[in-house]
């Protein structure tokens, strides 16, 4: 074991963490030094998450050890992290929507409650921090960035000395992500904080950190010097094998590698004359307390092409894939799908009309984890496993089966209850719920978040392959890297709008940045 | 329809109304401000209505022990307010435990709960010779003579009195104390007040317990403050209505005790109308409380006030 | 994108799953411990009263079983409970909790009066109508907290709650109203308010076996009890039911309406309801007439029964059965000097006890991962000392 050593602030030897048969995080060392930014850089399920995790006391690691300061310790809860100087900024789950501000950063202190000393404390950080934020507001109101600031404060408020930050940029503009790097810039500089931030983006990490280790499949491949890094090589460490198309793309984005690369990929397909199979015409719908949903969205997918819809999250992605799951009755616009408008909110009507939907969550409505993997995969074809009403377990088995073979399900019997499979798979059967029942548009939200390299690699192949078949498929991403590898066409949204779109050999990185960020004018819309 | 209108004014004007509203509807006022704590940290308890009736039995044998001590009137009454608490937390400690450490379902465990305590309280009762009294009658002066409402809320048995401080005590608990805090932020979003380091169960059942001093006071008052004597079916299933309160009062202490308040308006214009000479149904009034109670909950529930976590149980790792 | 406060499906799992024998075992000793415990408890009670548990389970045992015609009893009382069981079952399939079947039992069995004593015609059919409009009746009481519900969002469980005290005042005012359905005979033979006697041609057939009697009702119940099974398990209708109780999300997405197939549970789970309060009625409870208090608590102890068998149709035919013994063996118990009541907590002791052992092998098996995890970390240290 290493001496202690001043340099280091945090010393991580032979983190280890396994999750039932997943070994998510593999003998992991790391060591973050004081004053500097250092990048945890992986694809997701690389493991980076998990350690940071065990770091912060929300899961505890089967083996390995942690010095802090030269000393040995071991972190249970994140109230012992917060004593220990460790402060980490979450992203979601951590903020009280009717609580206000003050109150969401009292949360979890203790105690006698003072309002007015807190009030005092989180003016004294927002000002010294430049952050912008009124301790009275209350948290629903405010947006995703201001958020996150709110969570930023929480996290100083305990003066932490390492602070951890775990893709802090996906729900923000490239503008919000600039201002936020600026901060932590100005607080390792002046408080040398040592922080840790968590990204599976290249061009962020090149852009904000001092130091980059790299990680895959739960243990360390890399440790370079930003100064020393490219994004090709990083690309390369990250994916560990040929470039992908996708890692390709990802790459090209920012610029490193050849067009003839991805020229390769394939070839778009001109649609003149042919009607698009989902129009969808000023979308408009209002939440119950007022906010806006949609606000007029309108967009055409043809058949055999992938559409990609980039922006941040919370910009009406999850509004539009409920309302095409039969979810959300809008307030006004139309929805058709070859021509025939299709009723929305009224159940079932999307998927009668040729509309299948895999869902960003598919917790929340993609799948049911208490039903049988046979029953996921039948549900939406159950007409043609029933006779008469009665279900035909035959044919169900059958089915299922077949399903199984054809998707590469990994599942002990097609009666296993869907919990326990892996996340990769019960993706799969969402999407094989999906194709099962003929569609003439697929719509896909997020599809490969939080999976593991292989079922990333092969969802996208699917949709790939589907959009080939003729089904018009609409994707929706925050990662630019995969829309950028699979769509033909590339829409923004924002604010419940589509605000920009340019077919894939127009694709411009900054162009996007712009449009995502909202500033429609620079971006020259089209 | 003629009689029913005529009768409504009659009876409106009369302070015997409002005076009667108060007393029928004092215990509940107790349980649904327990229940609303209870379910502001999301939590729902249908053992409201078993920690009422355990209060009142409780209390009952409490008055009687103080009483073949020796001890009489207010001591005794005292007495028995004390034991119904006791009661009261008996069945909130079997509902918080089985279903916010034990993970057991909140609704059959208060279902069962109830079957329990029913079972419980006649089976004992039926073996033992309980002796209650009323608790006497103070006039709080000059505000007894407010026109109208005054007997109402201040010409009332002694511990209807306890209810005045309560109402203050559970609205600064709620909103002026980290407690109250940690409990709102619980029934809204538990996985934040999880990650932010707060017991999310633990708070649950202790707003449950909180729920339980409450709704076990509210039936020894029933019993020593109200009625006089004891009777197993004394709640008579009224405890659900303090949840029903909750509901139609949007979450919030002014309307939850208005909503009770109505709820004894509806019960004493029962008992008022025969007695100001008028002859309506039978049946027809004594259902008008929880006609009325389904007609406001029907026009006036406001779902999307309510926590955001309620009767979603937490358990760590699941969402 | 990774939220670092929850995780995916991969959830703190116990690194090695102990055998399962082992498992089984533990169950086993669980739930023995805690129906023990309740026993006990129960047994502890009865003793607190100054009598002698022996003779009260003899006493039951007696009264449910071996006493002659007391097993008929049991299976007569035995059929309400079992259908109330079975409504709920459907209920809580499709996500909903209807607790009002007391009140909806009363509904039924006010239909069943009316057809029988109000219209004339052969037996048999106006038996029948009578069981069909007892159904109707029930559903139509549940479909008010449907309505309610899915325009209003107001929750069934209270809905439900409070519709059964609103049946009692409407049961209270039919059987005190001559053109409703009091008994306006001059000859009847107490002074208790009640309806008419319901005539002979409109009871229910009894089965005769062994010296017992029981109306046919239980073995409809019991076939009931199969077809719920099966049509839960087998038809599109039971999938669509089940879905909509997993989740709903999913079941609008695949075409399942909430309000409609909701609705329509709801309506099932009253009708159950409803039947049996009309099968009680021609099967001669509180002698064949519609009195206060008739239902005498068969809806609520239905709704226990559901819950202890797990919402299983099949289950909870056994768990009908066992209270139903519970409640006629009570009736024996005048002799041993213990008050009747004690049946009641027994059977709330034994539903408590029933929910423990699945609560607490659940918390076991959180903690032995927690606990793993955590001596691997303490031998870790151990060894670089």
């Amino acid at each position: 074991m290493a001496e202690a050593n001043s340099e280091f602030v945090l010393e991580l030897h032979g983190m280890t963490k396994r999750y039932g048969e997943v070994l998510a995080c593999d003998n992991v060392d790391l060591k973050l030094r004081r004053g500097e930014i250092h990048g945890i850089l992986g694809e997701n399920g690389a493991g980076k998450s998990t350690l940071m995790r065990m770091v912060i006391g929300l899961a505890l690691p089967d083996a390995g050890t942690m010095v802090l300061d030269g000393k040995r310790c071991r972190i249970v809860d994140p109230t012992q992290a917060a004593e220990h100087g460790i402060g980490m900024v979450h992203q979601h789950y951590s903020l009280v929507d009717a609580l206000t501000v003050w109150e969401n950063v009292e949360l979890g202190e203790h105690g006698k409650l003072d309002p007015g000393a807190t009030r005092e404390r989180v003016v004294e950080i927002t000002e010294r921090y430049g952050l912008d934020v009124d301790p009275d507001a209350t948290v629903r109101d405010l947006t995703a960035g201001m958020r996150q600031r709110v969570e930023i404060v929480k996290c100083l408020r305990h003066e932490p000395r390492i602070i951890i930050l775990d893709e802090p940029t996906a729900v923000l503009t490239p503008s919000e992500s600039q201002y936020l790097f600026e901060v932590l810039v100005q607080g390792v500089r002046r408080e040398g904080w040592a922080v840790a931030l968590v990204s599976h983006k290249l061009d962020e990490v090149l852009q904000a950190t001092d130091r980059i280790t790299i990680m895959r499949d739960g243990h360390v491949v890399e440790r370079v010097l930003t100064d020393d890094a490219d994004a090709a090589s990083l690309a390369r460490a990250m994916v560990g094998r040929p470039v992908t198309l996708r890692a390709a793309a990802a790459a090209a984005a920012i610029g490193a590698i050849s067009e003839e690369a991805i020229a390769t990929s394939s070839a778009e397909d001109s649609h003149e004359g042919e009607p698009p199979v989902l129009e969808i015409t000023g979308a408009s719908v209002k939440a119950a307390d007022g906010a806006v949903l949609l606000d007029g969205l309108s967009l055409d997918v043809y058949a055999g092409e992938i559409v990609g819809v980039a922006g941040v999250e919370g910009n009406g992605q999850a509004p539009l894939t409920r309302t095409l799951s039969s979810l959300i009755t809008l307030d006004s616009g139309t929805i058709a799908v070859n021509g025939a408008e299709v009723r929305s909110g009224r159940a079932g009507a999307m998927l009668r009309a040729g509309i299948a939907v895999i869902p960003a969550d598919r917790h929340d409505s993609g799948c049911v984890p208490q039903m049988t993997v046979a029953e996921n995969l039948v549900m939406s074809t159950l007409g043609e496993v029933s006779v008469r009403g009665v279900l035909q377990g035959d044919e169900i088995s059958e089915r299922a089966q077949g399903l199984i073979d054809e998707f590469e399900i990994h599942a002990p019997s097609p009666d296993t209850p869907l919990a326990q499979l892996s996340g990769g798979n019960q993706q799969r059967v969402v999407l094989a719920n999906a194709l099962s029942c003929g569609p003439k548009v697929l719509v896909a939200t997020q599809p490969t978040r939080g999976l593991d390299v292989g079922a990333i690699e092969y969802i996208s192949g699917r949709l790939r392959e589907a959009a080939d078949e003729g089904i018009a498929v609409l994707l929706m991403s925050t990662d630019l890297g995969e829309i950028a590898a699979l769509a033909d066409r590339i829409l923004v949204i924002y604010r419940g709008a589509i605000i920009g779109e340019m077919a894939r050999s127009e694709f411009d990185v900054e162009r996007i940045g712009l449009l995502i960020g909202g500033s429609t004018a620079e971006a020259g819309v089209t | 329809m003629g009689d029913l209108f005529s009768a409504l004014a009659d009876v409106f004007t009369s302070p015997t109304m409002y005076s009667s509203a108060v007393r029928l509807g004092g215990f509940l006022a107790f349980a649904a401000m327990g229940e609303l704590v209870a379910e502001k940290a999301g939590t729902i308890n249908i053992s409201v209505e078993g920690s009422l009736l355990a209060g009142a039995f409780t209390g009952a044998v409490g008055y009687t022990i103080a009483d073949g001590a020796g001890i009489s009137g207010a001591g005794a009454v005292w007495f028995g307010l004390a034991a119904g608490v006791f009661g009261g937390v008996l069945v909130a400690l079997i509902q918080a435990n089985m279903s916010h450490r034990l993970t057991a379902d909140q609704f059959v465990v208060g279902l069962t709960a109830n079957v329990l305590v029913l079972g419980l309280a006649g089976y004992l009762s039926a073996n033992m010779d309980l002796v209650t009294h009323r608790a006497e009658v103070i006039e709080i002066p000059l505000l007894v003579d407010i026109p109208l409402l005054g007997p109402a809320f201040f010409g009332q048995t002694w511990p209807t009195y306890l209810l005045y401080p309560l109402i203050p005590l559970t609205w600064w608990l709620l909103y002026k104390t980290r407690w109250g805090l940690e409990l709102r932020a619980v029934g809204e979003n538990p996985q934040a007040a999880d990650v932010s380091g707060i017991d999310v169960n633990k708070r649950r059942r202790q707003a449950i317990y909180y729920m339980g001093i409450l709704a076990g006071l509210g039936g020894a008052f029933l019993v020593v403050g109200q009625v006089g004597t004891y009777d197993t079916g004394a709640v008579g299933g009224r405890g659900f209505i303090a949840i029903a309160a909750v509901y139609f009062g949007g979450w919030r202490l002014g309307g939850v005790l208005l909503g009770v308040f109505v709820f004894g308006l509806a019960d004493a214009f029962r008992l008022a109308v025969p007695v100001l000479g008028y002859q309506l149904n039978a049946q027809f009034l004594a259902a008008l409380p929880y006609v009325i109670t389904l007609v406001v909950m029907f026009f006036i529930t406001k779902a999307y006030r309510q926590p955001m976590a309620l009767s979603r149980p937490f358990i760590r790792g699941l969402r | 994108m990774t939220d670092l406060a929850t995780e995916p499906a991969e959830i703190e799992a116990a690194p090695a799953e102990p055998s399962r024998w082992r498992t089984g075992l533990e169950w086993a000793v669980l739930y023995v411990l805690s129906i023990a415990g309740a026993l006990v408890i129960s047994a502890g009670l009865v003793a607190v009263t100054g009598n002698s548990w022996q003779k009260v389970f003899g006493a039951l045992l007696d009264g449910a079983f071996l006493a002659e015609g007391r097993w008929g009893n049991t299976l007569t009382v035995a059929a309400p409970l079992l259908l109330v069981a079975l409504g709920m079952v459907v209920g809580v399939k499709a996500g909903l909790f209807n607790i009002g079947q007391e009140g909806q039992l009363l509904m039924g069995a006010m239909a069943m009066a009316f057809v029988g004593t109000k219209l004339a015609g052969p037996g048999p059919v106006l038996l029948v109508l009578g069981l069909v409009m007892g159904v109707v009746a029930g559903g139509a009481y549940a479909g008010i907290a449907g309505v309610m519900k899915y325009r209003r969002n107001v929750p069934e469980v209270i809905s439900t709650l409070l519709l059964v005290f609103i049946a009692y005042q409407i049961v209270g005012y039919a059987i005190t109203t001559d053109w409703f359905l009091r008994d306006t005979d001059p000859d009847r033979p107490s002074r208790a308010v009640t309806s008419a006697i319901m005539p002979e041609g409109i009871r229910l057939p009894v089965i005769r076996m062994f010296g017992n009697e029981f109306p046919i009702g239980f073995v409809i119940a019991v076939i009931l009890a199969f077809v719920v099974a099966f049509v839960l398990v087998r038809t599109v209708w039971g999938f669509r039911f089940r879905l909509l109780g997993s989740n709903p999300k999913v079941a609008q997405k695949m075409g399942i309406a909430a309000n409609r197939t909701g609705g329509m549970a709801l309506f099932i789970s009253g009708g159950f309801a409803g039947l049996a309060g009309a099968i009680m009625l021609a099967g001669g409870s509180s002698g064949f007439r519609l009195t206060t208090g008739f239902a005498t608590n068969i809806g609520w102890q239905g709704l226990l029964v559901a819950l202890v068998a797990g919402s299983n149709a099949l289950a909870s035919i056994v768990v009908a059965i066992l209270f139903a013994a519970l409640r006629t063996g009570s009736g024996f118990l005048a002799s041993t000097g213990v008050d009747r009541k004690i049946v009641d907590v027994v059977q709330a002791l034994l539903v408590l006890a029933l929910l423990i052992p699945p609560a607490v092998m659940f918390v076991r098996r959180r903690r032995k991962a927690l606990a793993m995890a955590d001596e691997e970390i303490d031998l870790a240290n151990e060894e670089e000392r």
